[in-house]
């Protein structure tokens, strides 16, 4: 067979032609050796001399496809109604696959004759056409698809929807028979359409899919109304969810993909959106009574609603907020930091918990959460005194830093500081905290009393994670200090060996850099070193000034401790006391009584110092008194002390905190608040120049917002203090505004 | 270094060991460092902590500053080395 152009009689070829093209599409059989022969005869037609035939060929085609459909369109009427369905979808299964077939048959006519004059994909997306598409020319597959929504699916289409809405109701009522039809059916209205390049799914969307939803929508207002009269309000959300569950399943199997998605919606409007109001009532109780399955339930329903969550959220935070406070409340008797911690912890952790399971750790109800914890471990109990929440923290701390805390192991104490800064990150006064902290680590350090050098480290590391290097540097220098000294002894021993001097006893000496530990310099109280100390306190000054040029040293008596012998008893005691304790004991050395006279003007102690330091051994026993103590006190050594220890501390009583330290720790944190507002406001005008008073204000209250919650009133006072130290200005137009003055 | 109780009296109190705390300050002419205007109790403004990482020095002229301030600044003098403060020659006080 030759592929040269010849004359070809149409009338005849057509003849025979058609017979195959029947076969075809009514997915006949066909010989192979009769396809190839109409394969040629296509070809031959579309390249016939002198006129190509091809137009005609496509005329022909498309009136028998016409003709085709036409008469299927009768058949599927024809049938009765129970049966329509599966008509229509049995000759649509044959039809699109003969088509297709067809398809090829026509592959000459379709690449020459008919894509020359096709749009091709640039024109369609970018030329803006208005000629209608359908008068062009199509493929051969697609003008039988195109024929089948023309002839059948158009006439057919009220009886089609019709069916298959009462097919799916019957579906939902869980009794369908024919699912594969069903979808076939609804599969149709896609396929038909599919070659388009321009809205593929426009017929889908149309005729079906519009339809479907409103008639959804339509089913499930009436049954979230027929739900809403029968069942609780759990009942109601179980349904609900089962039936989404059912209405997803159900759109997965019957419909196209694109739109799953739009049923669920319209179902959760119907079904939940329509009846937030209902929903969002039953909030509150189900909160209140932590029933986690409800829950559970609201959460799926409601998170797919547009705000939807808020009032959940809402419900969630009061309900934490009410347990955190109820704790806060309650806080009494012993050990109230330990109380604190723990209930707080225990509020964070069991709700941490229930968002985890029930809410999936949705962010709002983490949120929900962050603000409640706040709310209540900032609560004040009264609006004018500060919250003692700081306070109670580090005291938590630092008893679980102090030696013989219950002799917890590394790794328990290790998750105990990790806990505190659990409560420490919600902190509005994080600055009080560092007070008290420094305050303890102070005395921690001073008096030996930390457990363990490596757990300090480890919960200054992690404040530092928390809240930056500014926050704890005065901490790491207090451990540097603490080193510095350690070299600073031996350098000391040293010295004193290669000397002649022989100090009498074992010294060590701590010395601390004045600015990064919270010790007041001023009103030392007044002492007078006991002369058998005057040697050791003279050769570490001779020692020091020469190792270190231009540094004073003050000796904080007041922190000393001290180790006696006590040899006078039967057996030998070994007892730790302060200086000023130990400055009174040793004058037994000399005499058996000593008036309170004697021994104020011996130590040049003042008298309230004094009688808290008799007091104290008195306390303990070692000194006895008649009657209470006052000023005329004459005391002398209890000779007949028994203890069952050898080795005990006198120390607590001094070490204790009183209620000045904390005053004072107080009144020092409102001192720096004041310096650091001071440096935000000179930062920000710098960069600012002019500056509005508002503005301002909020940027300051940005700025601190990591250390603490500054109060407007001192933000105000703070300004004022700049405008007279001539760094601020009020502009001259405006009232509320600011400018730097360089 | 552990101190031998000797042989004490019937009544006598023996002091064994004394752990002393004390605390140091710089102690110079001025409050503030004449160079970078910072507290003599801060450190320069190049240093992070005050303290023995950041020392003062004093020059024969008796004045003092950061050695950090006083080193940057002797490093830009081209021709002869002098004080800040007083324009003497510098130099570190033994």
């Amino acid at each position: 067979m030759s592929l040269r152009p010849r004359r070809v009689d149409f009338d005849q070829t057509w003849a025979t032609l058609l017979q195959t093209v029947k076969g075809v599409i009514t997915f006949g059989s066909v010989a192979r050796s009769t396809w190839n022969d109409r394969f040629s005869d296509v070809y031959a037609l579309c390249v016939a001399c002198p006129e190509p035939l091809g137009d005609r060929l496509y005329q022909e085609t498309k009136l028998f496809l016409e003709n085709h459909v036409k008469s299927l369109h009768q058949t599927v009427i024809e049938s009765n109604k129970e049966n329509l369905l599966t008509v229509y979808q049995q000759h649509w299964e044959q039809f699109s696959k003969g088509s297709s077939f067809l398809n090829q048959l026509y592959g000459y006519l379709n690449t020459t004759f008919i894509k020359k004059q096709k749009y091709s994909d640039a024109d369609l997306n970018y030329g803006g056409f208005t000629v209608e598409l359908t008068d062009q020319m199509l493929e051969i597959g697609e003008l039988a698809l195109d024929t089948w929504k023309k002839y059948m699916i158009e006439p057919l289409k009220q009886q089609l929807l019709g069916l298959i809405s009462l097919e799916i109701e019957s579906d939902r009522h869980g009794s369908c028979m024919n699912q594969s039809v069903l979808h076939g059916v609804i599969t149709s209205f896609v396929d038909v359409e599919q070659y388009k390049k321009k809205l593929p799914l426009q017929l889908y969307e149309e005729i079906f899919e519009t339809h479907f939803l409103k008639e959804t929508g339509e089913y499930y207002r009436s049954e979230a109304a027929k739900l809403r009269d029968e069942c609780s309000c759990s009942e109601y959300m179980e349904k609900v969810i089962k039936k989404l569950i059912e209405e997803d399943v159900r759109s997965c199997k019957f419909l196209h993909a694109s739109s799953h998605g739009k049923v669920t919606h319209e179902c959760q409007q119907r079904m939940v959106a329509d009846h937030l109001r209902f929903l969002h009532g039953e909030c509150r109780e189900m909160v209140g009574n932590e029933k986690l399955q409800d829950l559970e339930n609201m959460y799926t329903l409601l998170k797919p609603i547009n705000g939807g969550l808020g009032v959940l959220v809402k419900e969630v935070e009061e309900h934490i907020k009410s347990f955190g406070m109820e704790a806060v409340r309650n806080l009494k008797g012993v050990d109230v930091p330990a109380q604190f911690v723990e209930s707080m912890l225990e509020v964070h952790s069991k709700y941490t918990e229930l968002i985890k399971k029930v809410f999936g750790t949705d962010q709002q109800f983490v949120g929900a959460l962050d603000k409640a914890c706040a709310t209540a471990i900032n609560y004040k109990s009264n609006p004018k005194t500060p919250c003692r929440s700081p306070e109670l923290l580090a005291k938590y701390c630092d008893n679980l830093l102090k030696k013989s805390s219950k002799g917890s192991s590394e790794s328990e104490i290790d998750d105990l500081l990790g806990s505190c800064i659990t409560v420490f990150k919600y902190l509005d006064d994080k600055d009080v905290f560092q007070r008290h902290y420094s305050r303890m680590l102070a005395k921690r350090l001073i008096h030996g009393q930390t457990a363990s050098m490596d757990a300090e480290e480890l919960m200054i590391n992690k404040l530092k994670q928390a809240c930056g290097y500014e926050f704890t540097n005065k901490l790491h220098r207090m451990f540097t200090d603490m080193n510095v000294s350690n070299g600073l002894q031996e350098d000391f021993n040293v010295y004193l060996k290669e000397g002649p001097t022989d100090l009498g006893l074992n010294f060590s000496m701590l010395v601390l850099q004045a600015g990064a530990w919270p010790l007041g310099q001023s009103n030392l109280p007044r002492f007078a070193i006991p002369q058998e100390l005057e040697k050791s306190v003279s050769e570490f000054e001779k020692f020091y000034n020469k190792k270190y040029n231009g540094r004073k040293l003050t000796w904080m008596h007041g922190l000393c401790t001290a180790e006696l012998k006590m040899n006078y008893l039967k057996k030998p005691y070994i007892v730790t006391m302060g200086s000023f304790q130990m400055a009174v004991v040793l004058m037994f050395n000399e005499t058996i009584k000593v008036s309170f006279s004697e021994a104020s003007q011996h130590t040049q102690l003042g008298e309230k110092e004094m009688i808290k330091q008799v007091q104290s051994l008195i306390d303990a026993k070692l000194l006895t008194t008649e009657g209470t103590l006052s000023t005329e006190s004459v005391f002398e050594l209890n000779m007949s002390y028994v203890n069952k220890r050898t080795k005990f501390k006198i120390t607590a009583a001094i070490q204790k905190e009183t209620p000045q330290e904390m005053e004072q720790a107080r009144s020092a944190v409102d001192e720096d608040r004041k310096m650091y507002i001071q440096a935000a406001i000179v930062r920000i005008m710098k960069a600012r120049k002019i500056f509005k008073h508002n503005q301002l204000i909020q940027e300051v209250i940005h700025q601190a917002k990591a250390r603490f919650a500054p109060n407007i009133a001192m933000i105000k006072k703070c300004i004022e203090a700049l405008i007279d130290k001539q760094y601020l200005e009020r502009t001259q137009n405006s009232t509320d505004e600011y400018s730097y003055i360089a | 270094m552990k101190m031998a109780v000797i042989d004490p009296a019937e009544n006598e109190v023996n002091k064994n060991i004394w752990i002393a705390v004390g605390t140091w300050r710089w102690v110079a002419n001025d409050d503030n460092c004449g160079i970078c205007r910072m507290a003599f109790d801060g450190c320069c403004p190049e240093c992070k902590l005050p303290g023995d990482d950041c020392p003062l020095v004093w020059g024969e002229c008796s004045h003092c500053f950061h050695i950090h301030c006083i080193v940057k600044w002797l490093n830009s003098q081209q021709v002869h080395q002098l004080c800040p403060m007083c324009r003497q020659d510098w130099k570190f006080k033994e």
